[in-house]
């Protein structure tokens, strides 16, 4: 069963989000523990501005062992002695719930900025970290390639991203409340990364000036030479901000890169000009404490969510459309899944009644068979293959199709297995036939078994 | 010419500000949006109605204008108004209304109801420029004021970090602080000119009661505290919060002035009225 452990802006506030929150430099590190977790089948890592969470495989009948070892290596990654502390900030889903959770956030619509489009890049990061640790394989993989699939759905067939509400418009939006017109403003933003690409064309037509401050100069120089904006070296951040009006800051710093000291001397050189952080980076950028200083303020990510959710209002039509969308590429993989419980006892089936035929047909062609040639023998062969073929045709349709439809095809799977005296695997609910001669196809699913419904 | 017509003009600007004190408080309540349009587009209605209320009313009266305290109130929040309408559409502060058309309509009614019409005792040629240059820092102080109570809004909005409700009705942060400046650059030489003339008249006039001296250090106290709040913002770069907290004091002790002038010329009216001189 598919199960997400994890903690969103819904949930915890910045200063636990940022706690958690892992870099692509350490996420091999954290996936290569998570799959090494027996209780853990499948597992991926999803660490964004606004949500960490694991969505992972749990052992048949091992949910509750998948939860308590996502939440202690939660806490482990966040240096948190005891995971129980964390239970306030976390969210648990599971099955069906925990399959919608993950279309929707690729799909963009638990997004503090709904329709932002930068989520569904982080969920395909995390989607390929995974992969390359092999920690993501068969269900949770077909599940997250799903999500992907609705949330380019809902990109194409809505207007959802169309004007969205992005980070940077929002910031935009708090600096005209704060200066008004922004053209007479500089602007800086420290870190080159997608974030501040996006509140650069957000940002480059209205303020007088666009400054880049990065800690590699030259991918500032690169950024910088795109937008029309000129690059400023990292050593010189302090005397910058003497110059700056509004600073968007998005570093993937771990620790911040702007302190109270330094934005006090900042405000003495700036003669008390008001000066406006936007930080929307996860670990945060700026101390919280520069907020308390005069004519300074800083907003962090938990504090644009309000602007946000103005725009969500605004384009309710849209969301609903959305959801829409999702909601039916969530009904076909769910009718894929319970596809795949019903999956065993097909397998089981024909693997029986190739069985039996074939062992049938060897005996009679050892016995009073044994004149014809072997082009008759073939033709015996291909015969007994497409007898079997047809038999099983319709109960297979009918069994696949009750399951896609129904959630209680499991009884009808039992009966199959009953009639048919198909042994299950103990402990796992899986059917299996008697080996046999000639019919060594194993319990893996055709081609066929494995397309998903349409 | 005739004293209904001063009370139709009277009564025309005070229902005009009054409506537009309406839809300011609807447009910040968030009742109607549509409100922020049309309310500082009354206070426009509302000038011309009260120059000509203004003016009328001194020709039936038989008394200049800016001779006294109580026409001077009345012009005050007149021309205070008219700054604001000139002011908004450059500074983007429609919104600072809010607080300028109670403050006219308040002085107009105060222009009325307090005090009388008539003219100090002691008359003297430098009166009329302390009269007007007086009245014309107050129009100006008003709304320095009015910014300033606009800014400290949203400027604890901010810190609070509620960007909700009035935060988005109110102007912006700093084109608020930058209005407030330019109106108290503007003022205060006004003021200057105001406590300099003051000062020559009293000694003209020999003024040297209790009440005179008092309302006198109170106008230097006022003088003072705009002075200082240039002074700071321009050498220690004191501004925003500080710069406001200072305006707004400085403005109270301008209406401690004012409210002298009106105690006296009310204890004056009341002495005549019971057959005093």
């Amino acid at each position: 069963m598919i199960l997400v452990v994890g903690l969103s802006h819904r949930t915890a506030p910045v200063e636990v989000r940022e706690r958690l929150s892992v870099g692509a430099d350490v996420l091999p590190a954290v996936l290569a523990r998570l799959a090494s977790r027996s209780e853990l089948l499948e597992a991926m890592f999803l660490s964004t501005c606004n949500r960490v969470e694991v969505v992972a495989l749990a052992r048949k009948g091992g949910l509750d062992a998948a939860c308590t070892a996502i939440r202690e290596e939660l806490a482990r990654q966040g240096g948190v002695s005891d995971p129980a502390d964390l239970k306030p900030y976390l969210y648990e889903k599971q099955g069906d719930e925990a399959v919608t959770h993950v279309f929707r956030v690729a799909a963009s619509l638990d997004s503090m900025v709904l329709g932002e489009p930068q989520i569904l890049g982080q969920v395909k990061q995390a989607y390929d970290a995974a992969v390359d640790v092999g920690s993501l394989k068969g269900t949770l993989g077909r599940c997250i390639s799903r999500a992907f699939g609705a949330a380019k759905r809902v990109r194409t067939e809505t207007a959802i991203g169309a004007g969205s509400v992005s980070i940077s418009s929002v910031a935009v939006d708090l600096a005209r409340h704060v200066f008004g017109d922004l053209n007479e403003r500089v602007v800086m933003l420290l870190g080159a990364g997608e974030m501040a690409e996006a509140a650069a064309r957000s940002l480059r037509k209205d303020a007088r000036a666009l400054l880049i401050c990065n800690r590699s100069f030259d991918r500032a120089a690169a950024l910088a030479g795109e937008m029309h904006a000129s690059a400023v070296p990292w050593e010189g951040l302090e005397q910058e901000l003497a110059a700056a009006d509004v600073v968007v800051a998005s570093t993937a710093s771990r620790t911040p890169v702007v302190s109270r000291d330094m934005v006090k001397r900042a405000m003495r050189a700036r003669r008390g000009r008001t000066l406006l952080f936007v930080d929307i980076a996860v670990p945060r950028n700026i101390e919280p404490e520069v907020h308390r200083i005069d004519n300074v303020y800083v907003f962090n990510v938990d504090d644009l969510e309000q602007e946000v959710v103005r725009g969500l209002k605004a384009r309710q039509g849209e969301v609903e459309a959305a959801e829409k969308i999702v909601g039916d590429e969530l009904a076909q993989f769910l009718a894929w899944t319970r596809g795949l419980e019903v999956q065993p006892t097909v397998v089981a089936m024909r693997v029986k009644a190739r069985a039996v035929l074939f062992a049938e047909l060897e005996r009679s062609l050892a016995g009073r068979l044994k004149h014809l040639t072997d082009g008759d023998r073939a033709a015996l062969t291909q015969m007994m293959e497409s007898a079997v073929n047809k038999l099983l045709h319709a109960p297979t349709t009918n069994l696949k199709a009750r399951a896609a439809e129904h959630e209680d095809a499991g009884e009808l799977a039992a009966a199959v297995r009953f009639l048919f005296d198909l042994q299950e695997i103990a402990g796992t609910g899986e059917a299996r036939a008697p080996e046999v001669p000639g019919a060594a196809t194993g319990n893996r699913p055709s081609d066929d078994d494995e397309r998903l419904p349409n | 010419m005739n004293l209904l017509l001063a009370d139709i003009l009277f009564g025309a600007t005070a229902a005009v500000y009054l409506a537009a004190c309406v839809l300011f408080a609807a447009f910040l309540l968030g009742r109607a949006e549509r409100a922020a349009r049309w309310a500082p587009r009354l206070v426009a209605v509302g000038v011309p109605l009260h120059a000509a209320q203004i003016v009328v009313a001194s020709l039936v009266l038989h008394v200049c204008p800016v001779a006294g305290i109580h026409f001077s109130m009345s012009i005050a929040s007149m021309v205070a108004a008219a700054a604001y309408v000139l002011a908004r559409a450059r500074f983007r502060i429609d919104v600072v209304g809010a607080f300028v058309a109670p403050l006219a309509l308040t002085f107009l009614l105060a222009s009325r109801f307090v005090g009388s019409a008539d003219v100090p005792r002691f008359r003297s040629a430098i009166l009329p420029f302390h009269v007007a240059a007086n009245l014309l820092g107050v129009a100006l102080f008003t709304l320095a004021f009015a910014t300033a109570v606009a800014y400290l809004v949203q400027e604890r909005r901010l810190k609070q970090k509620k960007l909700e409700g009035i935060f988005q009705r109110l102007p912006a942060l700093d084109a608020l602080d930058r209005a407030e400046h330019r109106f108290l650059v503007a003022g205060f030489p006004l003021l200057t000119i105001g406590v300099l003339t003051g000062t020559l008249w009293a000694r003209e006039v020999e003024a040297g009661g209790a009440a005179e001296i008092a309302r006198a250090a109170l106008g230097y106290v006022s003088w003072v505290l705009f002075g200082l709040v240039l002074l700071l913002r321009a050498a220690a770069g004191w501004r925003g919060r500080r710069a406001a907290y200072g305006t707004i004091a400085g403005f109270g002790f301008t209406v401690l002035v004012l409210l002298f002038y009106l105690v006296r010329d009310a204890a004056a009216g009341a002495s005549v009225a019971m057959g005093g001189p």
